[in-house]
């Protein structure tokens, strides 16, 4: 045995787990080598330096802490621990997180026009949903019974306070607007009649004699018309103008206020064709700057509302007189700078 | 009870039983062996604390599935050897910036500022030397000439051959009685 196998047995020797074979080639090795025994005494001091340490001792109030800390958190302060702790970090970074989100959502927003117009489409929607609804709440009335009431009401009183002289021409007038709410009276009942002949199944309610609607041609129409103002959310369809006008009143306060009252100027214009005088008529309002605000179907022929300014009045009275024979009901001297004007328009 | 450990298959059963008590007992039996591996292994005192405490807190999770094959001691060890290896692992740069002030506060373990005057030139070489050793060689000779524990026990906690535990024991002991030199008579 060498000096160098002999010293790596130290270890095992100084903690007795040698085998007794190596046990005696070590004592051999020992009994014969001076500087292997010095080096074994000097490994035996070093072991027991190292065995003299004294034991470490945990702090005061360790035992408390643990078993502080091993105690189950509850659930919301864990939660809690876990989104804000360590705040100085979190906080800033969750700040930051909060305000790129939001600057992205409106980068996006912005970049992205059509996520602007369904926007739009979202915000106007109640107003356009309205007004096939309000259209098919009274399905046979494309004229508006309830203007035409008030406006007979008010001739009527007008009647009452004018000078006999002048009443001719106003019970004339009042007369046919109680004929042309006549006629829509007419027309209601046609449709009822038009409806219960209908081959839709009936509901129970209906054979009780309530009018009601069949509920899938209800909702067919409904749909329809949905998608008729989905399209042309601008610009309704010519027979359903009025219908449409009606519907949107409530959204136009000022507008709904402004129909409810009378007319500046009305009359009767007698034409030989009838689509070739409403034709010029378009063409006359598009030259003078006029609009047409609505167009009711009439017992006679269609009655139409607009307004004209009034430096263009002249004139449109002058063609008027050309497309067929205009006969004033009403034309006061003062006109207001946009003047209304109730049309019927005969044959 | 403190510090020696009594009967540990009836505080194995009551640890398994839920007894209440018995983690608490846990503790106060084992609290200074393995605040001991801990503060030889890393040097400091607070970080020490901060792992023994970790270790415990994992006993506490995990005693219902401790099968009981192995000595609850041997089960302590090695949980806290492994937290050391790894706490190490990562923050090698950190020990050695804290340098020697890191090593003077090894010496004592009641470390008041009276004790740290009168603490012996050989002690503070003692920890100084065991603080320089490898850590793999360090753990062995903490664990066996530090805490007692058998080559085999050794072998168990650290996962190793035993040949390869007395290899390493043996290294460390030669290195520390170069170290320690000139304190020996």
């Amino acid at each position: 045995m060498t000096c160098h196998d002999a010293r790596e047995l130290f270890s095992v020797l100084v903690d007795e787990v040698l085998g007794a074979d190596e046990r005696g080639a070590l004592d051999a090795h020992l009994e014969t080598c001076a500087d292997c025994r010095r080096e074994l005494q000097r490994f035996r001091d070093t072991v027991g330096l190292l065995r003299a340490v004294e034991p470490a001792r945990a702090p005061a109030g360790f035992v408390d802490r643990v078993l502080e800390a091993a105690r189950p958190t509850p659930w919301p302060r864990r939660w809690l621990r876990a989104l804000f702790l360590p705040w100085p970090l979190k906080l800033p970074i969750e700040a930051a997180a909060i305000v790129l989100v939001t600057v992205g959502v409106v980068y996006v927003f912005r970049a992205t026009p059509e996520l602007q117009r369904a926007a739009r489409l979202e915000s106007t929607k109640p107003a356009v949903t309205e007004a096939p609804r309000a259209a098919i709440s009274e399905p046979s009335s494309p004229a508006t019974p309830p203007d035409r009431a008030r406006e007979r009401q008010y001739m009527e009183k007008k009647i009452a306070a004018t000078p006999p002289a002048a009443r001719n021409e106003a019970e004339q007038r009042a007369a046919g607007l109680k004929d042309a709410s006549r006629d829509v009276d007419k027309r209601q009942d046609i449709d009822k009649q038009k409806e219960a002949s209908r081959p839709t199944p009936r509901t129970e309610s209906q054979v009780a004699g309530k009018k009601v609607e069949a509920p899938p041609a209800r909702a067919e129409r409904e749909a329809g018309a949905a998608k008729e103002s989905a399209r042309l959310p601008a610009a309704p369809a010519p027979e359903s103008r009025a219908d449409a006008l009606q519907a949107q009143r409530p959204a136009t306060g000022s507008t709904a206020a402004k129909s409810l009252a009378p007319p500046d100027v009305s009359g009767g214009l007698a034409v030989s064709d009838r689509d070739a005088a409403l034709r010029g008529l378009a063409q006359l309002l598009a030259r003078l700057g006029g609009v047409e605000n609505r167009r009711v179907d009439g017992h006679e022929g269609p009655i139409i509302e607009l307004t004209i300014p009034r430096e263009a009045y002249a004139e449109f009275a002058g063609e008027l007189a050309r497309l067929g024979r205009w006969q004033p009901t009403r034309e006061p001297a003062a006109l207001p700078a946009q003047i209304r004007v109730v049309l019927r328009i005969t044959r | 009870m403190e510090g020696r450990i009594g009967d540990d298959s009836h505080l194995v059963d009551r640890l398994r039983q839920g007894d209440p008590r018995a983690f608490e007992d846990l503790v106060i039996a084992y609290q200074h062996r393995v605040f001991g591996v801990a503060l030889r292994m890393l040097g400091s005192r607070a970080e020490a604390e901060d792992l023994a405490q970790e270790v415990f807190v994992r006993v506490h999770g995990a005693i219902a599935g401790f099968r009981g094959d192995a000595k609850l001691s041997t089960w302590l060890y090695t949980i806290a050897s492994r937290l050391c290896l790894n706490r190490l692992a990562s923050s090698d740069r950190r020990m050695i910036r804290e340098g020697e002030e890191t090593l003077t506060r090894l010496a004592s373990s009641h470390a008041s500022p009276a004790a740290e005057l009168e603490r012996s030139e050989l002690e503070a070489a003692l920890h100084r030397a065991i603080a320089e050793l490898p850590e793999e060689r360090r753990i062995v000779v903490v664990l066996r000439d530090l805490e007692g524990l058998s080559y085999e026990e050794i072998a168990a906690v650290l996962e190793l051959e035993l040949g390869t535990v007395r290899s390493r024991l043996h290294r460390a002991r030669m290195d520390l009685r170069e170290k320690l030199e000139r304190f020996l008579p």
